[in-house]
């Protein structure tokens, strides 16, 4: 039933945050030079199966995603390869700049363990509660599938919607009369 | 321009007492140390730059990254040799430093002088290259870049482990190694050719440049001795007397070498304006032998001898037929100045020029004037012709002329 609900939600009035993203903000650690973030992020690139998000030193990666404006994130979506996709995956709301070293200070926000349905495609819907108010979000991929040494991320897509905020943007100045 | 946080290990062990690097290693290290951080805080002014020493009790922050550059000269006084370094703990302290430094968006630098390398004390080799590569990594994975400095000895497989130390950390040709050998160029001068300084092809030359004449002192790696940044005028002034010195040279060195071998063809020129001339003179004069030759004209041959046998005394002949020209011929006279004038002038001038040219009997006089040129050479005639393609009767009259002279010698 509640399976049943969340699926039906991210229909409704969920949408596909990929809009909200600051691009000029985005980071990852432990990215390989050639197989960056954008494979996996961005429009296009994360529906290639050849384009993968790789790691580099070992199989973890730390990605750091701020946004343009407040957002509440309802559920995630993180797509690899059956060994080499992310098997552990923590995120933290509104913690900016976290390295590897600190990452276990803090309790995460949530976690999800991917099986490999999620793997495949299935929404991870998260604790919407944690994540009512967030303006950047940490995503740390702690290991992979298969425990290999590099972990490849195809895909990673997530879904929310927006908390009423002013768009300054679409601020006019009143005429006087 | 890259926006960075640097963190500098110096190493500050008993055995920077030695004096193979100029006055000592230490003091070389703190030169070279002193131009980094001048480099690095001039490419970008938000950049900053912190200090470390890895000997003595123990690694010991000296200064967090920090934009002022006193602040960071004034902590390299003072400082006590001592003790032995230990690489792998002061660069985990200069990660550490790093991390905690108070703008995020700069990219985090680690450069590291290595002295005298011993990890773990006394330990063998392998057991050190893991160490450092486990170190290396950790630095790759949080994005640090690592620059080393190798110099003093290599026991121990030093260079070897730090060879290793920077595949591990290298992501992208970020990091560099250089291997500085004793001898008598200063620290700071080899360095400063290398990408230490540069910033990955870009940044820091400018300063560098400035750097180099500066503490260098008179052997510097400029021309003349003059650095274009300290004072562009100089150098450039400096630069174009060279020039002209080299040009003047070269001219006089063509002049004797072709005194030398074509003196019998007569084709020498001084005059600038008919520098053009001379050198189509040598050619065609070349051309001019070879026809002869073909020809096996041998008549001919014996002329040309006998004006080669008689160059000196047909100057003076040549000379008193100027004179005699000018004295008769103000026309000639007038048009003698305006060659003399400036020749950049207008088109106009130009044209008067070419007009002179055309006169058979001005050129032929003026020819006569120059040493080691006879006017009746059928080369230097065919020269002037050519000269005069502007009017083809022109070339006619001359060749009319040309006959003529010939009767008159």
């Amino acid at each position: 039933m509640s399976a049943a609900e969340s699926a039906t939600a991210i229909q409704k009035n969920q949408v596909d945050l990929l809009d909200f993203i600051d691009w000029s903000g985005v980071e990852c650690l432990n990215q390989s030079s050639t197989h960056s973030l954008s494979n996996a992020l961005k429009q296009g690139y994360r529906e290639d199966e050849g384009l993968n998000l790789e790691s580099d030193a070992d199989e973890q990666l730390l990605i750091y995603i701020p946004f343009t404006q407040v957002i509440k994130l309802h559920s995630i979506v993180v797509m690899g390869s059956e060994e080499e996709g992310p098997k552990t995956v923590k995120l933290f709301a509104n913690r900016e700049h976290m390295g590897f070293s600190n990452v276990n200070d803090f309790p995460p926000s949530d976690t999800a363990v991917l099986s490999p349905d999620n793997i495949k495609g299935k929404p991870v819907v998260l604790k919407y509660v944690k994540f009512q108010n967030v303006r950047s979000l940490t995503i740390f991929i702690e290991d992979n599938q298969s425990s290999s040494e590099i972990t490849k991320v195809q895909k990673i897509a997530l879904y929310g919607s927006t908390v009423e905020t002013t768009d300054m943007k679409g601020l006019k100045k009143i005429e006087d009369h | 321009m890259v926006l960075e946080a640097t963190m500098i290990c110096i190493d500050n062990s008993e055995w920077m007492r030695n004096g193979d690097y100029a006055p000592s290693r230490f003091q070389a290290q703190a030169d070279a140390i002193n131009l980094i951080c001048g480099a690095k805080t001039q490419s970008n002014p938000e950049n900053t730059v912190g200090v470390l020493t890895m000997a003595g009790k123990g690694v010991r922050v000296l200064v967090t990254p920090t934009s002022d550059l006193g602040k960071i000269l004034a902590c390299m006084h003072g400082l006590e040799i001592g003790g032995e370094m230990n690489l792998a703990a002061g660069i985990q302290v200069a990660q550490l430093a790093l991390k905690h430094r108070q703008n995020k968006k700069q990219q985090q630098r680690i450069i590291v002088f290595a002295g005298r390398c011993a990890v773990i004390a006394c330990s063998p080799v392998t057991h050190d290259k893991k160490a450092l590569e486990m170190i290396g990594k950790k630095l790759k994975k949080n994005s640090v870049a690592l620059d080393i400095v190798n110099f003093g000895e290599d026991d121990e497989g030093k260079t070897e482990k730090l060879e290793a130390l920077l595949a591990a950390v290298n992501n992208n040709d970020t990091s560099h190694i250089v291997h500085v050998p004793a001898g008598p160029n200063a620290l700071s001068d080899v360095l400063i050719s290398t990408p230490i300084f540069t910033g990955d092809g870009e940044g820091g030359s400018g300063f560098a440049a400035s750097a180099a004449a500066a503490s260098a002192g008179g052997v510097s790696g400029f021309e003349f001795g003059v650095d274009p940044n300290l004072d562009p005028e100089l150098a450039l002034a400096l630069r174009v007397s060279m020039e002209e010195e080299r040009a003047r040279q070269e001219a006089a060195a063509k002049k004797a070498a072709e005194e030398a071998s074509k003196q019998e063809k007569g084709g020498e020129e001084q005059d600038a304006t008919m520098t053009e001339r001379a050198s189509e003179g040598t050619s065609e004069a070349d051309n001019k032998k070879n026809e002869i030759a073909d020809d096996d004209n041998t008549l001919l041959q014996q002329a040309l001898a006998m004006s080669m046998d008689e160059p000196t005394s047909s100057q003076d002949l040549q000379d008193t037929e100027m004179s005699d020209a000018a004295a008769e011929d103000p026309e000639l006279a007038l048009a003698l100045q305006l060659s003399v004038q400036d020749s950049t002038k207008d088109s106009s001038s130009q044209a008067d020029m070419s007009t002179l040219l055309a006169d058979q009997s001005f050129v032929s006089s003026i020819l006569a004037s120059l040493p080691g040129v006879d006017p009746n050479d059928p080369s230097v005639k065919e020269v002037l012709a050519s000269m005069q393609n502007q009017s083809e009767p022109q070339q006619k009259q001359g060749e009319d002329k040309a006959p003529k002279k010939e009767e008159e010698k």
